[in-house]
């Protein structure tokens, strides 16, 4: 590119010394410009997508709103550099105002600002409910409760959210895992596990502090030799728990010397793929997501489970619900075993109603402090996992753990070898009010659905119904090609799945628990849920939409309306996330245009309160810097003469006309395209007159509307229409160079073509940008557009609705066979993109241009050689 | 066509090699630095047309050594290239004097425009 323009200011000599710099001066300006639109179109653009995010609430992280509003200052602040170069000494107080808005969109991300440091561990023995903002939830609620009501909870210590921010601002893993979401920057599966692994490495190469692994091995010494579980203890809100508790891990049978590995481990768990879509779709902010650890004992269980202080579902019966394993409670938890279960009576602390389960496995703690599985056999199966005392017990300790919190409870327990109940963990429990009717009731059927039912007698586990195609998820690849919307169905009631009910229509699961996490999830998101569904794998493979009736346990072919609607209920409260609080704050300092009159006298740099002030100012600006009276380029600006050349302008900046041969003309004249000698503007002249252009499409109305709606709501657009100097088309022209600046009212476009001997030297490109049709036509236009041009050997790319192509390094006759379709493209897509919802459309377009192309590119050379163009 | 010459500045393999390989087939000739004393190095000793400079290094950070690769060659077009979303970067570079600020991932088409953009601007003749 550099030779490209050597050699073109090569074919200006000739001119009087100060004509020659001021020339040079005016390409400079014009390539200024040409960078400034460049800019211009970019940061309208992000404008845009940021817009449109925080209008549909659509999930992205903070690390991506973050990104986006720093590429929009990045392309603000290159239109100011451009502006300030085109007018030296003009508008250089824009930066001030610009770092202005830079500092209040900074602040717009910050978080609380946090206290300074606590301590990095805390006993078990001294936690209480307070701590919570430093160990979590489901570790400060166990301080408390054994506190303040004597009950039996594992030994151990927190790792504290102090810890956590010790870890990660010492060693720079913060920036670090910032700088990591930042490039990997993808939602695929690949994408994101690619990113889980690249954020585990830089958490397992990141030295320990050591006041850290000093203070965490003293508590272990403190405890003795003994086999620790380290759990996480996320910190969110309270509601947030439940869906984050699945995607945590724990690390079980941890020695002493590992405990710091182990938490690591369980840091890195809060950036796996599963974990990161949860907080991504919940809208929680990733950089302000703390991990605090609880290492408590493992207790060497004979049995263990869970209890609900009320049924989760219909929380109007007087019952505390406890489902008991033998062995370690995990298999309750995660779903992967059927569970005895039983119901106390709240008033009398009675057994009312035991269910026992035939259970195929449990599983143990070896004397290496390993966790194993074990089958069992020989009655085992069939046996209670716990005496109906222990139940009773159970339920008395859980009514007083209850009543302490003032709040219903899910409570995970274990029975260690010496009888002692231990209590694990505890959380306040989500309930359904409304009582599901027991499934062997009959249930009125309407005439809709009527002999439609494919599956009854599943377990409810969230009332409601609802429906959607049927998509079984089995693997985690499954998990990220779900579809908004479906039915998930699934086998097990793997708490991983919790992130995905965000987006689920309706849940069924074949075994699991109806008390179980994921069904609390359900719960909480409202949605329909039957877990406890045997053969529902096999029964709705492939049968496509079905409705879940959650509440009386029936699935049924198709969308069941009625029933639907019947069965609504309150959807789930809607709250606005951090993550689109964090975007709404930005974008008042984005996207608000205060300054729409160019006549106004605010209408100056000190004026500019947004990014899309700035745009605007430097938009107007650069227009009038380019193109108004006093600034014209040296040799003046001609009219072109002729019927259908009225609107456009030309300025030759030495061989490009006749002109100057003649001596007779000056800039207040006009001029005849016969009198242009520049074979690229002569290629790219013929091509835009070369075939008839018919007209814009009739807009069909839904089309014409969003041109309406488009130019309301960018003024910036409809301000460049509006302009009369805007509305000028510039051709710059040298003997062997053109360039063109062209606008019809939405389109902005600029083409620009070096057609010499050298081919070295010889380029054409093409940027091309607007519209008044929605982004999706906008963008189909220019893909087609793309096509076109990459057959003729551009490179092109786009992004969203704006276009840009180069061709490079070929002959004088490829150029201007290049700048005949550039001209004959600008001046027959115009408008199309109204046309370009219909695909048949798109297709008639492409035969027509090719067809017309070809035909043009014939008459191209005698075109020029009557010009006396060609060699 | 003549080659353009590129400094590509960063302290990441993976990444100095994906770059380096997609732009070989664009007639880009492009010498590599994987710290902030080495661009420098390479600046003193040889001719460039544009560098692209990253900010988190080790050591010598990307806005060091784009002041002082400023001080050695004041008209060389440098391109920030950052996975840091980082304003204040954004306007101390640019006052610095960098061509752009771009943020990772950049596709390699838009990258090798902006490359092209700077090496057109430099060759005006602007400062």
């Amino acid at each position: 590119m550099k030779t490209a323009l050597k050699t073109l200011f090569h074919f200006i000599h000739g001119n009087p010394e100060g004509k020659r710099e001021a020339t040079e001066n005016f390409i400079n300006k014009s390539e200024d410009f040409r960078l400034l639109l460049s800019a211009n179109g970019k940061a309208l653009e992000l404008m845009a997508e940021m817009t449109d995010a925080a209008r549909s609430g659509q999930s992205s992280g903070i690390t991506r709103i973050r990104a986006y509003s720093v590429m929009v200052a990045s392309s603000v602040r290159q239109m100011i550099e451009r502006l300030c170069r085109m007018a030296p000494g003009k508008y250089e107080t824009l930066r001030d105002g610009f770092n202005e808005i830079v500092r209040d969109m900074d602040q717009a991300f910050a978080g609380p600002s946090r206290g300074p440091l606590g301590p990095s561990v805390i006993r078990m023995r001294d936690l209480r409910a307070i701590d919570l903002p430093e160990a979590g939830s489901k570790v400060a609620m166990l301080g408390e409760i054994r506190a303040e009501l004597g009950v039996v909870v594992p030994r151990g210590f927190a790792i504290t959210a102090s810890a956590f921010h010790l870890f990660m601002e010492a060693t720079g893993l913060d920036d670090e895992i910032n700088r990591l979401i930042q490039i990997h920057d993808g939602t695929t599966l690949e994408e994101l596990n690619d990113l889980a692994l690249s954020i585990r490495q830089a958490i397992n190469l990141a030295p320990m502090p050591r006041e850290l692994e000093e203070a965490v091995q003293e508590q272990c010494a403190r405890l003795g030799d003994i086999r620790f579980a380290v759990r996480s203890s996320a910190l969110g809100e309270d509601a947030e728990q439940t869906g984050f508790a699945g995607q945590f891990i724990s690390k079980l049978g941890v020695k002493p010397a590992q405990v710091t590995d182990a938490y690591r481990a369980v840091i890195s768990s809060m950036y796996s793929a599963t974990a990161i879509t949860y907080v991504r779709n919940r809208g929680l902010r990733e950089d302000e997501m703390v991990m605090a650890a609880g290492c408590m004992e493992m207790i060497d269980a004979v049995a263990g489970g869970v209890v609900y202080t009320r049924p989760p579902v219909g929380g109007g019966s007087d019952a505390v619900i406890i489902n008991a394993v033998p062995g370690l409670p995990c298999a309750v938890v995660d779903g992967s075993s059927m569970a005895d279960s039983y119901s106390v009576d709240r008033a009398t602390g009675k057994v009312t109603r035991r269910d026992i389960a035939e259970k195929e496995i449990r599983f143990v703690l070896t004397s290496g402090g390993k966790v194993r599985k074990e089958k069992l056999f020989g009655g085992k199966e069939l046996a209670p996992s716990i005496s109906d005392r222990d139940v009773e017990r159970l339920a008395a300790l859980a009514l007083r753990i209850e009543e302490h919190f003032g709040h219903p409870q899910d409570i995970e327990w274990a029975k260690d070898r010496e009888g002692l109940i231990v209590i694990l963990q505890c959380r306040p429990l989500t309930v359904c009010e409304e009582a599901p009717v027991p499934r062997n009731e009959s249930w009125p059927q309407d005439e809709e659905s009527r002999g439609l039912a494919i599956l009854s007698g599943c377990i409810p586990a969230s009332p409601g119904a609802a429906a959607g195609y049927v998509v079984k998820v089995e693997t985690e690849e499954d998990m990220f090609r779900f579809p908004d919307g479906a039915v998930l169905l699934a086998r097990n009631a793997r708490p991983q799945l919790s992130a995905l009910l965000p987006r689920a229509a309706a849940l069924v699961v074949e075994f699991g628990s109806s008390v179980g996490h994921l069904a609390n999830v359900a719960r909480e998101y409202a949605i329909p849920a039957l877990i406890g569904a045997p053969g529902a794998v096999e029964r709705l493979s492939g049968v496509g939409v079905i409705t879940v009736n959650g509440t009386n346990g029936t699935i049924y072919l198709g969308r069941r309306k009625k029933m639907i609607q019947r069965e609504a209920r309150p959807a789930a409260r809607v709250r606005t996330t951090d993550v689109g609080l964090a975007l709404e704050r930005v974008l008042k300092f984005i996207t608000p245009l205060n300054l729409t009159d160019p006549e106004s006298p605010d209408f100056r740099p000190e004026g500019c309160r947004s990014m899309h002030d700035i745009t605007r100012f430097c938009h107007e600006k650069a227009v009038a810097e380019m193109f108004a009276q006093d600034n014209r380029p040296v040799s003046g600006a001609f009219r072109l003469a002729g019927e259908r050349a009225m609107q456009y302008w030309l300025v030759d900046i030495g061989g490009g006309t006749t002109v100057e041969e003649n001596g007779s003309a000056n800039s207040s004249q006009s001029i005849g395209i016969e009198s242009v000698r520049s074979n690229p503007m002569r290629a790219l002249w013929y091509g835009m007159m070369a075939v008839p252009w018919e007209g814009p499409p009739v807009p069909r109305l839904d089309s014409f509307m969003s041109v309406m709606t488009s130019a309301a709501q960018n003024p910036a657009l409809e301000a460049g229409a509006r302009n009369d100097m805007g509305e000028r088309n510039y051709f710059i022209v040298g003997s062997r160079y053109c360039n063109l600046q062209s606008r019809f009212g939405f389109h902005f476009c600029t083409i620009e073509g070096f057609a010499g001997d050298d081919p070295n030297v010889n380029y054409a490109l093409f940027q091309f940008k607007g519209g008044g049709a929605s982004l999706d036509r906008r963008h189909l236009r220019s893909r087609l557009v793309a096509e076109t041009l990459e057959k003729r050997g551009f490179i092109a790319e786009i992004r969203e609705d704006a276009l840009f192509a180069r061709l490079e390094g070929v002959s004088r006759q490829a150029v201007e066979q290049a700048m005949a379709v550039l001209g004959y493209l600008l001046m027959h897509t115009r408008q199309i993109d109204m046309s370009m919802a219909d695909p048949g459309m798109v297709v008639h377009y492409r035969d027509l241009f090719e067809a017309d192309i070809e035909e043009l590119l014939e008459g191209l050379p005698d075109e020029l050689r009557e010009a006396g163009c060609a060699p | 066509m003549k080659k353009i010459r590129l400094l590509l500045v960063d302290d990441e393999p993976d990444f100095l090699t994906a770059y380096a390989r997609r732009f070989k087939r664009r007639n880009v000739e492009i010498t590599e630095a994987s710290s902030g004393q080495q661009a420098i190095d390479h600046v003193r000793e040889s001719e460039f047309d544009v560098v692209i400079l990253d900010v988190m290094m080790p050591r010598m950070n990307g806005l060091e050594t784009l002041r002082r690769i400023k001080a050695i060659a004041p008209d060389l077009p440098v391109i920030i290239l950052t996975g840091h979303a980082d304003s204040s970067v954004l306007i101390e570079g640019m006052d610095m004097g960098a061509f752009d600020f771009l943020l990772k991932p950049v596709g390699t088409d838009e990258l090798y425009f902006k490359v092209l953009d700077a090496v057109r601007t430099r060759h005006r003749g602007q400062p």
